[in-house]
């Protein structure tokens, strides 16, 4: 409302030197025109102009008047106001520096999460018209996969019979092993369509993007690199273009440069076309019809413009209802619940920044709210201090609407210095919370001060000015009628502006406690889940990705011989306790895939599938638990005696095998029921360890030998006996002593992995924790500021008390109980919105309730606390005050 | 020679008259002073000072437009002009007008 009137001013200050012409103009002919009629009169004509004149009157009298009428005088007003208003700010820079600063930070703060949330949640995809792109999915829920992936068979249909999109073009995720003069280097390679970037209307930086010719069975194998694997490992140099580079045992040519853009569903180094993945081309050559094979696809596909994405996911879902009629051999609906769908791109790549980015940008609004009324109440004061200006004015002829809008000005004045202080402070940490957005999405965060975030920081400096202004504005009458009073003191109190600024302290007080407690439940959320028993000793373990080379290791044989040799050689490192391979490094990047299990003797003879109880399976090479620290409870681990030929077996966990029910386990059978299904005997039982996150605890679980699964597995985790990272390079030459052709790459610690885990719920708490201790330090600064002004109002009072006996002790408590009062108002009031506020961020508290007691409770004691040391400053005055002095006071 | 106005114009008046003028064309702001004071038989008399903003004032309000053109004597001047908003206030206050003179012509005459 205000912007609009402000725009309204400036076009009318344009209009204003139009207007002055205009009337002058038009004043000039009416006066030619009755010089005119007094000269046809037969009047001369210079006494003819010399009358009419005369008769005239001033023009600058109706130039002034039809301004009025035009509303000019709202920007002529305004400028003086604002002139005025500078000037005296000016002259009280202590107010006008607490009030810039307090504001600042509250404007800052959320100038700086508003410029995240803008570059992650309101801007555009940077793809042409992103709003359009969606991704297909596939999920078979009953076999606890949320996302099955999409075969080539079903991809094909999706292609020839969907209406709804555009285009269809198909993804997934490779690794190849880049070998050149610096050595192996695994890169991940994004497998698409030759339209995929077309489908996503990127242009490549460099370079050609694939052409359908890159497709055909014979063509040369083409590349393009994403841009930040082109900075990383060619220096961004653009004449990598046309280079050729050695993938595994083929050459390819780089034709493209990508531009940055967001990858999803992960970052990739380098994109090829279908037909030079040799997995995929393999698996679409032997495709027999009907059958639904490779299913590891993402498809992504673009809206036709006027669809929408809820119109595409009752087609895709129709198709899908289809297959099963006609397969429900393949797709068995009983058990997998298969079922498909559509998302939207843009939503999925915010789906975890946004409740975080929404919280924040709360919690921001909230400080602002409480630097909001704590200026309000510096100002406040201010007003009454300067009564007596106030009053002078309004004697000179200043109406009082006039006066309260010099006020309001002048805290909008301050309010845009703020919104400039804030500014600032975006500015500065705009790098570190973009680097902080990055952990929760895979959108390239650039979190620049653009016109978005500019306006947006404009309207809240101004709206914070007017907000705070109000205060005094609406006392005008007040201060008024007190200056007039007779005998009224040279400093202008009034019981009623006291009383609203008490009122504004407890409403910062319920704000900024219902802030609090939402911090201290992160925080003590935090707490617990980094004290949290993993199971597993996190301590001396190096962890590599070791994945093999597929066209030297060609056969499961090839790679278990390999990782039996790669296993022998880092044992024999000096230092190293244990080494072991398997597929599941504890809080890696890795998911459970759970699956039925019936267990021979126990599960009831002839139960469904579906009724069976649900295990996990991981892969673990002999030392395994030894490496992890793990105790076997029963039985024994698994042992380099455990080969392909001889019987499966499998290490339990203290979880799954509660599903004997007490019986014990160890020599007893149990299948997995899959379409192939497997059997396993058990042979050991260990403890439980959290796997797969912090937060979540151990689940049933079995652990097979890698030497019985068909060489999977890939990771070594290695015990060592002092800083783990000192052996990674004796880790990188032990396998390159067994093949200098595959790459050590991932080189980490468990301890280093349990950390990241913790990075982005300690960010989160670090800057929710941050707002409330801003929120708490200008609480308890606008709490001083009040009962400061009290004490001095009250002085006669505490020197009429302590010459009729008081003592000081009495008088110091007092006034503390007086302002504890407002934080006791202020907590009770404001119990309810932190149980409100704790409620919001329940999704990110590990075994903390939002009404945890105890949380609520220090929070409120530190309030407490707080708002005494506020008073004790103020309160100790009062008890300086002489008896005397204080009744001679007038 | 133009003698000072016998009586002070209510504002609304003011403004009846000078829609009222207007309804016979378009009019620069002379000639509407100039057929105020013909009609009145120069008992009305407007003179610029309150001409001019009553002018603006009714152009703000949407009443009257204004363009600027070339006068008799070929000179530039601005013409005011009627709205259609300008026609209904001006049934509105010819109304009211009409009921506030026989109000007063009943009291004075009683």
């Amino acid at each position: 409302m205000l912007l609009t009137r402000v725009f309204q001013a400036v076009r009318l200050a344009r209009r204003r030197g139009q207007l002055n012409d205009d009337v002058r103009r038009e004043l000039a002919f009416h006066l030619q025109m009755e010089i005119d009629e007094r000269v046809r009169a037969g009047m001369p004509p210079r006494e003819a102009r010399r009358t009419a004149l005369r008769d005239f009157g001033g023009v600058d009298r109706v130039q002034e008047e039809v301004r009025d009428i035009r509303g000019a005088t709202f920007w002529d007003d305004l400028r003086q106001d604002a002139r005025y208003g500078v000037r005296m700010l000016l002259r009280s820079p202590g107010y006008a520096l607490a009030a810039v600063l307090t504001l600042g930070l509250g404007i800052g703060a959320n100038a700086a999460i508003f410029s995240i949330v803008n570059s992650v949640l309101l801007a555009p995809l940077p793809y042409g018209n992103g709003n359009e792109l969606v991704l297909i999915r596939q999920s078979a829920p009953g076999i606890g996969r949320p996302d099955t992936g999409v075969s080539i068979a079903e991809m094909a249909d999706y292609r020839a019979q969907l209406t709804t999109v555009q285009d269809v073009a198909e993804y997934h995720a490779m690794s190849f092993i880049l070998i050149d003069e610096s050595g192996p280097d695994r890169i991940n390679t994004g497998v698409v369509s030759p339209h995929y970037f077309d489908l996503f209307r990127v242009k490549p930086l460099v370079g050609r993007a694939f052409i359908a010719a890159d497709d055909a069975p014979d063509a040369e194998p083409v590349l393009m690199l994403s841009h930040k694997y082109w900075l990383e490992k060619f220096a961004g140099d653009d004449k990598v273009v046309g280079r050729v580079v050695q993938l595994n045992n083929r050459p390819h040519r780089i034709v493209g440069i990508l531009p940055p853009i967001p990858q999803y569903p992960t970052d990739n180094d380098v994109y090829m076309p279908t037909s030079a993945c040799p997995f995929r081309a393999k698996a679409a050559s032997t495709m027999e019809f009907g059958r639904r094979t490779f299913s590891g696809l993402h498809v992504f596909a673009r809206l036709r413009s006027g669809r929408t994405a809820g119109e595409a996911a009752a087609e895709v879902s129709a198709l899908a209802e289809n297959w099963v009629r006609v397969a429900p051999a393949v797709y068995r609906p009983d058990q997998t619940g298969f079922a498909a769908g559509v998302a939207r791109l843009d939503q999925e790549l915010t789906a975890n920044a946004k409740p975080i980015l929404l919280s924040l940008l709360g919690a921001t609004g909230l400080v602002l709210l409480i630097s909001c009324a704590n200026v309000a109440n510096l100002s406040l004061a201010r007003t009454f201090r300067r009564a007596r200006e106030i009053a002078v004015r309004s004697a000179l002829g200043a109406g009082r609407g006039r006066l309260a809008r010099q006020l309001v000005v002048e805290s909008t004045l301050v309010g845009i210095a703020g919104g400039a202080v804030g500014l600032v402070v975006a500015w500065s940490s705009a790098g570190l919370l973009g680097a902080f957005a990055s952990l929760f999405t895979p959108r390239v965060v650039d979190p620049a001060l653009d016109g978005t975030v500019l306006w947006f920081t404009l309207a809240i400096s101004v709206g914070t000015g007017l907000l705070f202004g109000l205060a005094p504005a609406v006392t005008v009458r007040t201060v008024l009628t007190e200056a007039l009073k007779e005998g009224a003191p040279l400093v202008g109190y009034s019981p009623r502006s006291q009383r609203l600024r008490a009122v504004l302290v407890v409403g910062q007080v319920t704000v900024c406690f219902a802030l609090a407690v939402g911090a201290g439940l992160l925080l003590r959320s935090l707490y617990r889940l980094s004290s949290v028993d993993l199971g597993f000793e996190s301590r001396q373990v190096l962890t590599a990705e070791v994945f093999g080379n597929w066209s030297h290791q060609t056969s499961e044989d090839d790679l278990l011989n390999f990782y039996a040799a790669v296993l022998d050689k880092v044992r024999a490192i000096p230092g190293v306790r244990a080494a072991a391979i398997t597929n599941a490094v504890p809080l890696g990047n890795i998911v459970p895939g759970e699956r039925p299990i019936r267990i021979e003797g126990v599960s009831p003879p002839g139960v469904e599938t579906a009724m069976l109880p649900l295990a996990d399976q991981n892969l673990a090479s002999d030392q395994y638990f030894e490496t992890l620290g793990v105790p076997v409870i029963l039985g024994r681990s698994i042992e380099p005696t455990d080969r392909a030929w001889s019987t499966p077996v499998a290490v339990i966990n203290e979880t799954m095998a509660k599903l004997w029910g007490g019986k014990d386990p160890i020599g007893s059978r149990f299948r997995i029921e899959i379409q192939e299904p497997m059997d396993f005997t058990v042979v050991g039982v260990v403890r439980d360890f959290r796997q797969y996150g912090l937060d979540r605890p151990a689940i049933a679980q079995y652990y097979t030998p890698v030497a019985q699964s068909l060489g999977l597995g890939g990771r070594l985790l290695v015990r060592t006996e002092s800083s783990p990272l000192w052996y990674a390079s004796a880790v990188k030459s032990a396998v390159a002593s067994v093949d200098r052709e595959v790459p050590v790459e991932d080189i980490d610690t468990l301890a280093a992995l349990r950390a990241n885990r913790l990075l982005s719920p300690r960010l989160v708490t670090a800057l929710l924790a941050g707002f409330a201790v801003i929120a708490l330090v200008i609480t308890v600064m606008g709490l001083a500021a009040v009962i400061a002004t009290s004490v001095s109002q009250r002085t006669r009072e505490f020197g009429l008390r302590m010459a009729l006996g008081a003592s000081a002790g009495s008088v110091l408590r007092m006034v503390v109980t007086q302002g504890v009062r407002l934080v006791v108002i202020g907590l009770v009031a404001g119990a309810a919105g932190a149980l409100a506020f704790g409620r919001l961020f329940e999704r990110y508290l590990y075994e903390t309730r939002p009404t945890d007691l105890r949380v609520i409770g220090g929070v409120a004691v530190l309030f407490l606390i707080a708002a005494m040391f506020a008073c004790l400053i103020p309160a100790r005055r009062a008890t300086a005050i002489d008896p005397l002095l204080a009744l001679k006071t007038d | 020679m133009p003698r000072p106005s016998k009586y002070d114009l209510l504002q609304g008046t003011l403004d009846l008259l000078i829609l009222k003028t207007l309804q016979m064309g378009p009019q620069h702001g002379w000639a509407i002073s100039h057929r105020i004071r013909q009609m009145s038989a120069d008992v009305l008399q407007v003179n610029q000072g309150s001409l001019y903003p009553a002018l603006h004032r009714l152009e703000e309000q949407g009443w009257v437009s204004s363009e600027w053109g070339v006068s008799d004597q070929n000179r530039q001047a601005k013409f005011y002009q009627l709205t259609r908003a300008g026609e209904k206030q001006l049934a509105r206050e010819t109304e009211t007008w009409a009921q506030i003179s026989a109000a007063v012509t009943r009291i004075v005459e009683a």
